[in-house]
């Protein structure tokens, strides 16, 4: 059975936002990856703070990522 | 075709309230139980207060969290130095440290973020910044001095992230922000009102008419009341021949929380997807209806490294709904922005004197540079001065200004009687930052 992704408020999402939340949680999985460059390491963490952004803009995520160092 | 955007957020800027009410919900849940996992400060004083976040299942659940003001962070911050219980990591994580200014407080509270947190405080200008009008062709200076004042650190990230050109002028004397404004075709300048009307000033005695001569469009100001007395803006606009657009922040939550739209409705949007803002009876836990004076309690879940929940401002605000404003946003209105402080309030035989109230009436005058508001006791008697510092060349105006002044704050005042004098030229201070102009030379009591 497919999972229509929902926003925080249970709405569907249309493409563009199930791509940037699949954009969003890659980072985080990239930001908890150990063993990364310091150019690489810092940059992905950078990212995720800004996609962090667009995510609590757009109502798709709202969480805290200081465990990750962000 | 994003540039043709009124709005930062289309999605949240027009949500719908019932949809607003429910997302805040959502993120104060989250926002709780993160800071009662996290918070040595909330999860001892929730207890105490028996909250858990698991009772919040309506908005109106919020009334059941403890108050938290300054002086609970400040002694939470002695207790255990430098950063105190507050925080719900390590400050070792953090990138970024400022200091509240220490206007109403002997201490200044140390504050922290992390890299999301920074990134935040810029996003939440960047919705101000671009309601207002700012767009990625703008040139925008910052007359700032860019220290542990937090000020307009996040609008200076936020043009960035815009796509702005910007100018920071962190270093430069007024007469060199002055000449920059000219040879960098500048579009947008950000300051406090005062230093806006010092750095006009500064260009006038250089020869300078800035409405004429300067691309400036758009004055953004903040960090002072002054910018949504509509005297000084009237004074700003014409000065600049720009429109001024008001917002206001706090170090507390690193950035601004209400902004001026593009229309201009004579107040602030408050920012409703990132902040709960109650409108309180001053000192009490009764809410305010709408168009009542209240004080404002802010509850912010962009900095989750130091979560500030039900957080006692003392700012003195009037609440309207969003309907007042034909922009389409749908977060509510402070008429007149931020109005002053509760705490700003004078006691003068017996008649209640704000601040603000002086200077709105102070700058309906064209003729006054600047002022001070000077507060004695003789014997057991409370007096109040308003010392003017007249523009270049307007001498002969003072009979009829100083008629006018004493008519004007007696009659704001229920009859009050203001000792209206003439200052001597550049003998009052000039201010960059938060201005000061009430001086209270009353001995303090001692019990």
């Amino acid at each position: 059975m497919t999972v229509t992704p929902a926003d925080l408020l249970g709405r569907p999402i249309p493409e563009t936002d199930a791509r940037l939340l699949r954009v969003y949680q890659e980072l985080k999985a990239l930001a908890a990856q150990p063993g990364l460059p310091p150019c690489t390491d810092r940059n992905v963490r950078r990212a995720l703070a800004c996609m962090w952004q667009v995510v609590n803009d757009l109502d798709l995520e709202f969480e805290q990522l200081y465990d990750l160092g962000v | 075709m994003a540039d043709a955007s009124d709005y930062w957020n289309p999605r949240n800027e027009t949500l719908p309230r019932e949809d607003l009410a429910a997302l805040q919900l959502l993120k104060l849940r989250r926002l709780c139980s993160w800071a009662q996992a996290r918070s040595q400060f909330h999860r001892r004083r929730w207890e105490q207060a028996r909250f858990d976040p698991g009772q919040l299942r309506t908005l109106d659940d919020l009334r059941r969290i403890p108050f938290m003001s300054r002086e609970d962070w400040m002694a939470a911050q002695m207790e255990q130095p430098p950063f105190g219980t507050l925080p719900t990591v390590s400050p070792s994580l953090a990138i970024r440290y400022h200091l509240t200014s220490g206007t109403t407080g002997r201490t200044p509270l140390r504050v922290l973020d992390g890299t999301k947190d920074w990134e935040w405080i810029a996003e939440m200008w960047a919705y101000g910044l671009w309601g207002f009008g700012v767009r990625p062709h703008d040139v925008v200076l910052f007359a700032f001095s860019y220290g542990t004042f937090i000020g307009f650190w996040g609008a200076h990230y936020a043009c960035e992230k815009i796509g702005c050109l910007v100018l920071p002028s962190g270093g430069a004397t007024t007469e060199a922000r002055v000449k920059t404004i000219l040879d960098m075709n500048v579009t947008t300048v950000c300051s406090t009102p005062t230093y806006a009307l010092r750095m006009w000033q500064a260009a006038s005695e250089m020869g300078i008419d800035l409405a004429r001569e300067s691309r400036v469009d758009k004055v953004i100001v903040s960090g002072e009341p002054a910018g949504s007395i509509p005297a000084v803006k009237r004074q700003l606009e014409a000065a600049w021949g720009a429109k001024v657009g008001d917002t206001a922040g706090m170090t507390e939550i690193g950035t601004i929380m209400i902004f001026e739209c593009a229309k201009q409705p004579g107040g602030t949007h408050i920012i409703e997807d990132n902040f709960i803002e109650e409108t309180l009876e001053h000192d009490g836990d009764r809410p305010v209806p709408y168009g009542e004076r209240a004080e404002r309690v802010v509850t912010s879940f962009g900095r989750g490294f130091i979560p500030l929940v039900r957080y006692r401002t003392k700012d003195l605000v009037v609440k309207v709904p969003h309907s007042a404003c034909g922009c389409g946003r749908t977060g509510d209105i402070y008429q007149g922005g931020i109005q002053g402080r509760w705490d700003d309030m004078k006691l003068i035989r017996g008649t209640n004197v704000y601040p603000r109230a002086v200077e709105s009436i102070v700058r309906e005058c064209a003729a006054v540079d600047e002022f001070q508001i000077l507060i004695t006791r003789d014997r057991l008697q409370d007096e109040i001065a308003v010392l003017i510092e007249l523009k270049p060349g307007r001498s002969d105006h003072w009979p009829d200004l100083h008629r006018r002044l004493c008519r004007d704050l007696a009659d704001a005042h229920e009859g009050l009687r203001f000792n209206v004098a003439q200052a001597e030229a550049n003998s009052l201070p000039r201010f960059e930052l938060k201005a000061k102009r009430l001086v209270d030379k009353r001995p303090v009591a001692e019990y």
